[in-house]
């Protein structure tokens, strides 16, 4: 009954499509960390445990770019191969946290119902503990080491992708499309699956990419703790727990550069995240 | 005295896209101007720019004096003041224009205390009065009530009444009534005429709606793609217009004038008695009728809904019965029409009828199968749909943002049908180009394609499924005059091409009489007369529908008249 009228529409500036430099900073900048990760083992310098007692503490040099650390390791290569587990283990948990959100968060949001309340109480049950200290849980159960850790992660994130997969769904599923879809006979499946869940997916895959940042340091900081990726595996939270001797000695540098790169992959993640979430214009629920 | 004058305003986004392009207007003192086009006309821009509501970074050029002031230049208090004592808006949706989280009343007195100064106790006072100026039922009791519950009729009365505070001196009025059910639309135009003649302001009146526009105003500017295409004297414009596009316009917008001439001679020859309200129309009724689609004479009905209610149970609150004891019979081919105003039950009928929700009681057939209850098996689902289609009201929101126009009538046809894929895409475009499209449409997605391609697509989805029975829930009132004229038409296309049984819903009678060989009038949930369509509007006997057929705005339009109808069936304002 009413008359769309373009007037509205126009009144907002219309808004200039580009790339933020930010953005294309942050992409460029993961994308050599990625690429540094999984070609470690042909362009790292030095094998990541190879000791040498006659050079420890060591500043940069050409030799070792970003120096050594107390037992004469390369920081450079240990950097390397230390990103393959810290982007490793937050990618699957993102993965497997998003797997399990979109189905529960799929049957919750389009069977509704009692099925909706029970799985909502679930998920907040699940939101109560903090997910390193279900993670520390885990290691406690399970031992140390990264297999537990990301399970228990998984689980603990994919209440977040469930809350935010069911909200939208809900919402779609009351569009007329869907009941267009329901009239030409589609079965409630096809549609769910093949037709609204596509249509929800650039948000969730938004708020998975933040998720993955926010992972990141959670898992760099159980090794830290030392509960995570164990000695002498190289790991950016387990070389800046190996480096905090060294500290008190006035050597920064080992514990720093792990340090600042964990700050920086999380604020590039963060910034694609919101730059893609803005993009598709979805409100990200924090 | 002229109080406003617009003189060869353009606005220019920072892209180099041009809205307005030499527009001039003037209103006069005591004068009610009309702006009348459709969407993306530049209407609603050009009248913005009266208060300085202009889209950011834009360009402007030209001028707007408001009462010896230009606007366009106008400091930020200047703008301040020009909004607080020389004009008011009004706003198209008055639920979005009113905070909800504030009563009435504060939304009344909140500028009248601050900009005024007027004690709190003074400025309730005036609220009261304007309230019943704008004959709100009652005042006092308003002034503690919050906007939902209050109906849009009402709402929009209040807006009017806030708008009245600063005693402005023009009133802008943005299609104040478009959101809002016709005889709803009658009262709202009553008072708002009853106050600019009292006050003796001017008015700018925005419609997209010609008839509305003749009925009411003195003037009318007629614009199209930021440019005015023609002015002059409302009446004049419209039964003699000039300009192409005015005449083009002219031609498009359905009318029930017509009807009324033609019934009164059909009337002659007719027996009068053949449309008594409870009759349900029989079949060869229907055959003899000569605006009846060139189909072979009927021999059954093609749908039949006998006694269909559905009730809502809301926890808390009384029930709502949305439709009771409904019964339609359509015979093969023909065409009937549902009209009603919001809440009538109408679209929650259609939607029992395509299967969207479950009646409580009644029985539905379809091509002699019982469709009632609900598929419990795939081969019953398709067998359902194959039986009936539905149209939907907004092809903005019932098409699927991410799938082609192509695929989404292709996945339907071979949903239903085992056709190879080269056989399929020939099918697609078969059905596009016979709903007025091409195979360029095949490829496009809903958003790059306009209102009308969107709904032709809609069409040619439903269509694909070849079913017996196609039902239109307010198929075009998304749409543009323009459009939905060349939307009607290709309905009436279709049907008589493939004699395709056509249930049609729809709030406006003029679109109703251009289809529909039959229709029934419902009135909340209950179906309060039927018969032909002609008899129906050119001899009413209901006293609603003679109510809706003359709340319909039209050049010789007696507001008074419709007023007295509306109180003599029943009090009105209780009702909204």
């Amino acid at each position: 009954m009413t008359t769309p009228t373009m007037a509205m529409k126009v009144l907002r500036a219309p808004r200039v499509r580009r790339s933020s430099t930010t953005f294309l900073i942050s992409a460029v900048f993961l994308g050599v960390v990625t690429l540094a990760a999984i070609f470690a083992p042909l362009i790292a310098p030095y094998p990541p445990n190879q000791v040498d007692l006659l050079n420890i503490q060591a500043g940069p040099s050409p030799a070792h770019w970003l120096g050594t650390d107390a037992l004469g390791r390369d920081t450079l290569s240990r950097m390397m191969f230390g990103a393959r587990t810290a982007l490793l283990a937050p990618l699957l948990v993102v993965v497997f946290s998003t797997i399990v959100g979109i189905l529960l968060g799929l049957l919750a949001g389009w069977r509704g119902g009692w099925i909706d309340s029970v799985l909502g109480r679930i998920f907040d049950v699940i939101f109560a503990f903090p997910a390193l200290l279900l993670a520390i849980m885990a290691v406690a159960l399970f031992g140390k080491g990264l297999v537990a850790p990301v399970v228990a992660m998984s689980i603990a994130y994919a209440p977040f992708v469930a809350r935010l997969t069911r909200s939208l769904i809900a919402s779609e599923r009351s569009r007329p499309y869907v009941a267009a879809y329901r009239v030409q006979g589609f079965g409630g499946g096809f549609i769910a699956l093949r037709r609204v869940l596509p249509n929800v997916m650039p948000i969730v895959g938004a708020q998975s990419t933040l998720n993955f940042g926010y992972v990141l340091a959670e898992l760099a900081a159980l090794s830290f703790l030392g509960l995570g990726v164990q000695a002498p595996t190289a790991d950016w939270g387990a070389m800046v727990n190996e480096a905090q001797a060294g500290l008190i000695g006035g050597y920064f540098l080992p514990a720093l550069v792990p340090a600042v790169a964990i700050v920086l992959v999380v604020v590039a993640v963060n910034v694609i995240g919101e730059e893609l979430s803005d993009r598709i214009g979805g409100e990200i629920p924090a | 005295m002229t109080l406003l004058d617009i003189s060869e305003l353009t606005l220019d986004l920072p892209n180099g896209k041009r809205l307005l392009d030499g527009i001039s207007l003037t209103v006069a003192e005591g004068e009610t101007v009309g702006l009348v086009g459709e969407s993306g006309s530049g209407k609603s821009l050009t009248a913005r720019s009266v208060l300085g509501l202009l889209p950011s970074r834009a360009t402007m050029g030209g001028s707007v004096q408001l009462l010896d002031q230009s606007v366009l230049d106008a400091s930020r208090s200047e703008l301040l003041a020009l909004r607080r004592t020389r004009a008011s808006m009004i706003f198209q949706d008055p639920r979005a224009g009113i905070n909800p989280m504030r009563t009435v009343g504060d939304h009344l007195t909140e500028t009248m205390r601050l900009c005024e100064g007027r004690s709190a106790a003074d400025a309730k006072a005036v609220a009261i009065s304007l309230m019943e100026a704008v004959r709100l039922p009652r005042p006092e009791e308003h002034m503690n009530q919050y906007p939902h519950e209050l109906s849009g009729g009402m709402l929009q009365r209040v807006m009017i009444a806030g708008a009245l505070t600063s005693s402005p001196r023009l009133l802008i009025c943005d299609e104040p009534t478009t959101a809002l059910d016709v005889t709803t639309q009658a009262e709202i135009i009553g008072v708002l005429a009853e106050q600019r003649a009292s006050r003796g302001m001017g008015m700018l009146f925005i419609t997209h709606d010609l008839n509305l526009a003749a009925s009411i105003c003195d003037r009318v500017y007629v614009m199209s793609a930021g440019r005015v295409e023609e002015q002059g004297d409302a009446r004049q414009v419209f039964s003699n217009p000039q300009a192409a596009y005015t005449k083009r316009l002219v031609a498009a917008t359905p009318t029930i004038v017509v009807a009324r001439d033609s019934a009164a001679t059909a009337d002659q020859g007719a027996d009068a008695s053949a449309t008594t309200s409870d009759a349900v129309p029989s079949t060869a009724d229907a055959a003899a009728s000569a605006s009846a689609s060139a189909t072979p004479a009927p021999v059954e009905a093609m749908l039949s809904a006998s006694g269909i209610s559905k009730t809502y149970v809301r926890r808390g609150k009384e029930p709502v019965r949305a439709v009771i004891d409904a019964s339609i019979e359509i015979p093969r081919g023909g065409a009937l029409g549902v009209v009603g105003e919001s809440g009538s039950g109408k679209s929650t009928f259609a939607r029992m009828i395509v299967g969207l929700e479950q009646a409580d009681t009644g029985d539905i057939r379809i091509a002699g199968r019982e469709r009632t209850s609900v598929p419990s098996s795939r081969v019953e689902r398709l067998e359902h749909a194959r039986s009936v289609q539905m149209v939907f009201q907004d092809p903005y929101l019932s098409l699927d943002p991410r799938i082609t126009a192509g695929k989404a009538i292709e996945d339907a046809m071979r949903l239903h049908r085992n056709l190879s894929t080269t056989d399929a895409r020939a099918r697609v475009i078969e059905l596009l180009e016979q709903v007025g499209l091409g195979d360029v449409h095949a490829q496009a997605r809903p958003r790059t394609l306009s209102g009308g391609q969107r709904q032709r697509v809609a069409i040619a989805r439903a269509l694909a499924i070849e079913p017996d029975v196609l039902v239109m829930d307010e198929a075009t009132s998304a749409l543009d005059v323009s459009v939905q004229a060349q939307v009607l038409s290709l309905v009436e296309e279709i049907r008589r091409e493939r004699g395709l049984t056509v249930l049609f819903i729809s709030h406006d009678l003029a679109v109703v009489r251009r289809l529909c060989d039959e229709t029934v009038v419902m009135k909340t949930g209950e179906i309060v007369e039927r018969g032909r369509t002609i008899e129906l509007l050119g001899n009413p006997q209901h006293p609603y529908t003679r109510l809706l057929i003359d709340s319909v705005p039209r050049p010789e339009w007696n507001l008074e008249a419709v007023a007295a109808e509306a109180s003599e069936l029943e009090d009105p304002v209780a009702q909204n």
